[in-house]
């Protein structure tokens, strides 16, 4: 099932680890906060849960749409 | 703490109207109160939703939506899981909104009667009552109420910060959590999973109303007023030149123009609050009062705030200063709302003072949109929107380094 990268606002600082870590679905705006473009496709899956694990603020989360 | 373009009012014209404001020059007495309407029977769930269900009821809060949805959530989670919980959000953290002040000041028992019936049919065991700190004369009122009724589920008094964002429902749940008054990501619905997860129902002073008028006369007088598709009445709150708002009780469909000033006539109204819209005079002029025919016509009704400032005031010069004072109240704890308001502020001045910067509006439009934890940047952008969308005459005159009203609109 598809899954989608929400972000907790509140938590996220805009460290930008996400858009290091998946570049292809997670773009950043002038201030340094994500943009999440799309839902998260079956092969960035792993990619996906990496980058929601490695967030310094625990900010992500993946979520059914 | 910048202060609101439409000040939070010290007093309130409460009109007598056709339901929820019927016989308030008996005083807001608990004596008063069951002499006109009897003692609150007990219903249950079942009756409770086929109540609601008969007339539609939708929230008052602004997102209009189905009050038995929610109820629905919560009892069928209540059966499974947890008690639930029943909260009255009166923090009504918007200045130019006076409605759920006017039935505290007039009508408590109605709205903590609605409360009431909902805790004991959902099997609650405490309501939380949230009062406005910025109107402390409503609070006083309410605080009043609660301590004149005996029995029922316990009534635990909260007041809310003065905040514009304080009265988000997320936001009221921390208050009562006992965490800063604040929004938060919410994951999941409160209906579902609100006060320490539980299952909580919460809506504002207006809503526990109508549920409390549901439960104490039933639904064919409920049905009598308004029309078919959408019975019974709402509040708005009127503001504009006059010093005191003034908040009408009116039915669906009658004619949102009978309850303007005078001189609202010919100019544009902002409709639904600061998160509000814009809509030129004969958009005001032709609206009747209705959820779906209002979001039709682009002016959503929202929480039934109407500012109608007269002719004299420069609509965008006044939308500026609202941005302004929304890009204050932030929580800022949000990025995009904490660095593009005061931004969308920046560029809705550069607008409004003729120097141009219309897409980079747009642009920060769409960077701050559904990214934070309450609706506080896409109210914000709603009203941003709404000025290009319903008054391109005053957009071009701007444009050229103009006004269509008085320079004194222009003083911000």
């Amino acid at each position: 099932m598809t899954r989608q990268l929400r972000v907790d606002w509140p938590a996220c600082h805009g460290r930008g680890l996400c858009h290091e870590l998946l570049p292809e679905i997670v773009e950043l705006d002038e201030w340094g906060y994500p943009i999440v473009t799309g839902p998260v496709p079956d092969a960035l899956r792993a990619d996906a849960e990496t980058a929601v694990s490695s967030c310094p603020r625990l900010a992500l989360r993946l979520v059914k749409p | 703490m910048n202060a609101p373009p439409v000040p939070y009012p010290d007093e309130i014209r409460v009109h007598p109207g056709p339901a929820l404001l019927a016989g308030i020059e008996r005083g807001p007495s608990l004596t008063a109160h069951r002499q006109q309407y009897g003692d609150l029977a007990w219903v249950d769930v079942d009756t409770l939703l086929e109540l609601v269900n008969g007339v539609a009821l939708r929230g008052r809060g602004g997102a209009a939506f189905p009050f038995a949805r929610k109820l629905e959530t919560v009892a069928g989670r209540a059966r499974r899981s947890r008690r639930p919980v029943v909260v009255v959000n009166l923090s009504e953290g918007e200045s130019a909104s006076s409605k759920d002040a006017a039935l505290a000041l007039t009508r408590p028992h109605l709205v903590l009667d609605g409360a009431v019936a909902t805790a004991r049919a959902l099997g609650a065991t405490e309501i939380h009552v949230v009062l406005p700190a910025e109107r402390a004369f409503a609070g006083r009122r309410m605080r009043e109420a609660v301590a004149e009724r005996s029995g029922g589920p316990p009534l635990l008094l909260h007041t809310a910060e003065p905040r514009f964002v304080a009265g988000q429902s997320t936001a009221v749940i921390e208050l009562i959590s006992g965490r800063p008054n604040l929004p938060v990501t919410s994951w999941r619905p409160d209906a579902v999973s609100g006060l320490d997860g539980r299952p909580t129902l919460l809506s504002n002073g207006e809503t526990w109303a109508h549920v409390g008028l549901l439960v104490l006369q039933g639904g064919a007088s409920f049905r009598r007023l308004g029309n078919a598709a959408e019975p019974g009445t709402a509040l708005l709150t009127v503001t504009g030149s006059h010093r005191l708002p003034h908040v009408h009780e009116v039915e669906y469909g009658a004619r949102l123009r009978d309850v303007l000033p005078d001189d609202a006539a010919g100019a544009p109204a902002l409709i639904g609050g600061f998160h509000g819209s814009w809509a030129a005079w004969p958009t005001v002029a032709n609206a009747r009062v209705s959820v779906p025919g209002m979001r039709l016509l682009g002016v959503p009704l929202g929480a039934g705030v109407v500012h109608a400032p007269g002719p004299s005031v420069c609509p965008l010069a006044l939308s500026a200063r609202i941005v302004a004072y929304l890009a204050g109240q932030s929580a800022g704890r949000c990025g995009p709302c904490l660095n593009g308001l005061p931004a969308l502020s920046a560029a809705m001045d550069r607008v409004t003072n003729g120097h141009g910067g219309r897409a980079r509006l747009e642009e920060l439009a769409q960077l701050v949109v559904r990214r934070g934890a309450c609706a506080h940047p896409d109210g914000t952008v709603r009203l941003v929107r709404s000025v290009f969308a319903a008054l391109p005459g005053e957009v071009s005159a701007h444009a050229a380094g103009g006004c269509l009203r008085t320079p004194e609109g222009l003083a911000s």
